[in-house]
């Protein structure tokens, strides 16, 4: 392989150069900082901090929440995309940028305001205490701060894709003769299924590193409320710089393959779409 | 019939988009939808196809209304200018997807596509996707597409625009081949009248949401009936003559028309000229057609096979009057001539020419010119600058004269200007407006105009006559109008008061009108009635909603001022008077 790529524009070598560092010096060296750090420890060690009953409950947690957050975001974020590209009605542009409120808030104002409401004595709380459900301090609650945080990324990565479906696609197969609902899984859900897996990844993406708004709400229960990035910081916290490594490369393992596997799943149905005609 | 639309309207935003279309079209019938854009050519289209609802009027397939039926159950096959191909699925899947939606058989679809690919010419291309075709290759899988249903109808919304020429070429050849090898019937819109003639059976032309005429296309073309139609199909001369006992009077020569001449007074019509029935000469003598008028050659252009010129002609007695144009200086004729016409003579920019012309077509339209008459000189000025009238004259492709009468409405007073009246009369609302209507009436002003000073067009035009000698008239100006202005017609039907019902004889008058004027001017009016006092009742009716104006046809006209004088003094509503009859 060259790496002259024919280009108009000048400054292949440059520019490759600058992506080359700038990756290495923000991204490479830190992550491998991490790993170096995690595996200097004892291996009896690292395996008594990374399977600890407590670190165990906190991967759970994490990572259960935050997929069941992108779940919930890959649903109602669509609908939501959906209402904002479809429909025409007084508001629709004020929601639209409220979308991005999350992105801008400071995730720990984000989780003091979900906490005030949903606390046992805040306003959706104080209605929900009676039904026998309790939201803060419980996972219940960490779901829905990292449902909050990560719904922009969900809305934004399917917007442009269900713009460039064109109504003309389904007036067409309309006069073919199909239903609304099998338009719907044959027409739109396949040309914007990357972009929402992209969502949904993005959505995850951002969940799992979530620190700020969730330990307002959670309440930070060992094994029971107890997120990963707080049982790091926990350790931090007693100078065990090697223990917070460690689980940061746990973190860091998971958090990769689970990217992975979406990537795959993506470029795997990318292909498979091409060839449902034989 | 295949497909049959009755009175079918529809509105955006209060605005009609299309309005009271009637249409049969045959069995295996290659029909074109024709108009500029924004004429409500697609909008029928997807009226057609289901997927645009209509507030009024009816559509049936094959006899089987389908007014209310969903898209996905008329049957119709719809290709699209931008293709609208499922860009993640193959040329086949694409093809079998409305053979998949009615569950047919793996075996019997591969069959179907098959002999689909074939009929458009792209047999092997089964497995490929729409990115990895052109735009012709595209547009053919959209028609295979649209056709696997075995559809009773296949409409095309300008399959061709977004093709360069020649590939386009080839298409239109493909699709009409296609058409007549499964006689199937086809409903093609565009905008581009060259494919109209190449491919129609029929053409039917569009303007503001009304199907103003349809035929075949060397019909529409030599003898159109409106201004519109004869300018938008192809170029058009529009000049302004007077039809007397021998003929029509162009300029200097008197033509026998192409068509047989109705019978009637003189009075100044409208003419059709094309630019390759025009004659140049060096000399009148040399002319083989009639003598028009001497001409100086403004621009000569070459365009291949043909020589187009645009002529300047020479101010003289008999310069005829080019009805279209904002003054003089635009009354340029159009002129094409054949590389063998250049051959025998010769014409530079600059030159003096003698012009003949070969063929006239006379226009059935019975407005043809506008004068604006006014006391003196600055009120017709500023008469003849009206917003509305400007408009009209602007869409009807004509001019506005103006003419000064100082004794405007003074009993006994004579006319000043030649005591003649071409065209329509118009003169402001007003105070002694309907004074001065009666005043011109009675000196031969056979249209009249009487035109509020800030009026616009009119949303709704209500029709009325009284004394049924003129009706006929009534009804030919007023789809002249209609044709020009997105409006909706209203005939209202007045009776005299206590009966509680109309009289036998009123009710088959008015159904008697209505029918003349679907049939003779294409005009779909819907009909309202009255009881009352006609005066008072249309001055109510139009007292009711901003944006009304009247036509009133007269036989007689009886105490005219007395009688109207609070419609037009008023000065709210435009009022067309046409006055036939005994004077």
């Amino acid at each position: 392989m060259s790496f002259r790529a024919p280009s108009i524009l000048p400054g292949f070598g440059l520019t490759f150069g600058f992506t080359t560092f700038f990756l290495s010096t923000i991204v490479l060296l830190p992550l491998a900082a991490l790993v170096l750090a995690g595996t200097s420890m004892h291996w009896a060690d690292f395996v008594h901090t990374v399977f600890s009953a407590r670190a165990i409950g906190s991967y759970r947690l994490s990572f259960g929440a935050s997929l069941l957050a992108a779940s919930i975001n890959l649903v109602f974020g669509f609908v939501i995309a959906w209402t904002l590209t479809r429909y025409e009605f007084p508001g629709r542009k004020l929601i639209d940028a409220l979308i991005d409120m999350p992105f801008a808030l400071p995730t720990a104002v984000s989780g003091i305001a979900l906490t005030t409401v949903f606390a046992q004595n805040g306003w959706i709380g104080r209605l929900l205490e009676p039904l026998g459900i309790k939201v803060a301090y419980t996972w219940l609650g960490v779901t829905l701060a990292l449902t909050l945080i990560s719904m922009p990324f969900a809305v934004r990565a399917v917007q442009p894709a269900l713009l460039e479906v064109q109504r003309d696609l389904e007036d067409a197969a309309e006069t073919l003769g199909a239903g609304r609902l099998y338009v719907f899984r044959r027409i739109i859900l396949p040309t914007i299924l990357p972009a929402l897996l992209t969502g949904f990844t993005l959505a995850f993406a951002r969940a799992v590193g979530e620190y700020g708004s969730v330990i307002f709400i959670s309440g930070n229960l060992p094994m029971k409320t107890e997120i990963t990035p707080l049982l790091i910081v926990i350790h931090l916290e007693q100078f065990d710089y090697q223990g917070a490594a460690a689980l940061g490369l746990v973190m860091l393992v998971i958090s990769f393959v689970m990217l992975l596997a979406i990537n795959l799943l993506q470029a795997w149905g990318r292909r498979n779409h091409v060839r449902t005609a034989s | 019939m295949s497909i049959t639309l009755d009175q079918v309207t529809k509105h955006y935003a209060g605005v009609p988009v299309v309005n009271d279309v009637s249409l049969k079209i045959g069995d295996g019938e290659f029909f074109v939808l024709l108009g500029p854009s924004g004429s409500g050519k697609s909008t029928l289209l997807r009226a057609i196809a289901g997927l645009t609802g209509v507030e009024h009027g009816r559509i049936a397939l094959h006899g089987r209304d389908v007014t209310h039926v969903a898209a996905r159950k008329r049957g119709v096959g719809l290709v699209f200018q931008n293709y609208a191909l499922f860009r993640h699925m193959t040329v086949a899947d694409n093809i079998e997807f409305a053979l998949r939606v009615r569950h047919m058989r793996a075996r019997a679809r591969r069959e179907r596509r098959r002999e689909l690919l074939r009929l458009v010419a792209l047999e092997g291309m089964d497995q490929r996707l729409p990115a990895q075709l052109s735009g012709g290759q595209q547009q053919r899988v959209a028609v295979a597409r649209a056709l696997a249903h075995k559809p009773e109808v296949l409409l095309l919304d300008e399959p061709f625009g977004a093709l360069d020429a020649k590939i386009r070429e080839e298409l239109r050849r493909t699709i009409r081949q296609v058409q007549r090898e499964l006689g199937i019937t086809t409903v093609l819109v565009t905008h581009d009248q060259d494919e109209a003639f190449a491919m129609a059976d029929r053409i039917g032309i569009m303007n503001l949401g009304r199907l103003l005429e349809m035929g075949a296309p060397h019909d529409l073309y030599s003898r159109p009936a409106t201004r519109f139609v004869a300018t938008f199909l192809g170029a058009a001369n529009l000049i302004l003559a007077r039809r007397t006992p021998d003929g029509i009077q162009v300029g200097a020569t008197t033509v026998a028309p192409a068509e047989r001449a109705s019978g009637g007074r003189e009075n100044e019509v409208v003419t059709v000229v094309r630019p390759e029935e025009i004659e140049v000469a060096a000399t009148r003598e040399e002319l083989a057609s009639g003598y028009l008028g001497r001409a100086v050659a403004d621009e000569v252009v070459f365009t291949g096979s043909f020589e187009r010129l645009r002529l300047r002609l020479e101010d003289g007695a008999h310069t005829p009057r080019l009805a279209f144009g904002d003054g003089e200086a635009n009354a340029a004729l159009q002129v094409t001539r054949t590389q063998h016409e250049q051959r025998l003579y010769e014409v530079r920019p600059g030159q003096t020419v003698a012009v003949g012309v070969r063929r006239v077509h006379v226009l059935p339209t019975p407005l043809s010119s506008f004068t604006a008459c006014a006391p003196d000189a600055a009120q017709a000025q500023q008469l003849s600058r009206q917003p509305l009238l400007s408009e009209l004259a602007a869409r009807m492709k004509t001019r506005i004269a103006t003419r000064v009468e100082p004794q405007l409405g003074e009993a006994g007073a004579q006319c000043q200007g030649e005591n003649t009246f071409v065209g329509t009369t118009v003169i402001a609302a007003g105070a002694h407006a309907a004074a001065r209507a009666e005043w011109l009436l009675r000196r031969g002003a056979r249209d009249l105009l009487v035109l509020p000073d800030g009026a616009r067009a009119p949303q709704r035009v209500l029709i009325h006559w009284i004394g049924e000698a003129a009706r006929s008239a009534t009804l030919a100006v007023s789809a002249s109008v209609l044709r020009h202005l997105a409006a909706e017609a209203v005939y209202l039907g007045i009776f005299a008061p206590g009966a509680g019902e109309p009289p036998p004889q009123g009710m088959r008058e008015l159904l008697d009108a209505r029918s003349e004027a679907q049939a003779t001017h294409g005009l779909e009016i819907r009909t309202e009635l009255h009881f009352g006092d006609s005066a008072a009742e249309l001055g109510r009716r139009l007292g009711d909603s901003p944006g009304q104006m009247l036509i009133l046809g007269l036989g007689q006209l009886g105490e005219f001022a007395q009688r109207f004088g609070a419609l037009l003094d008023g000065g709210r509503w435009p009022v067309l008077i046409v006055h036939r009859g005994a004077a």
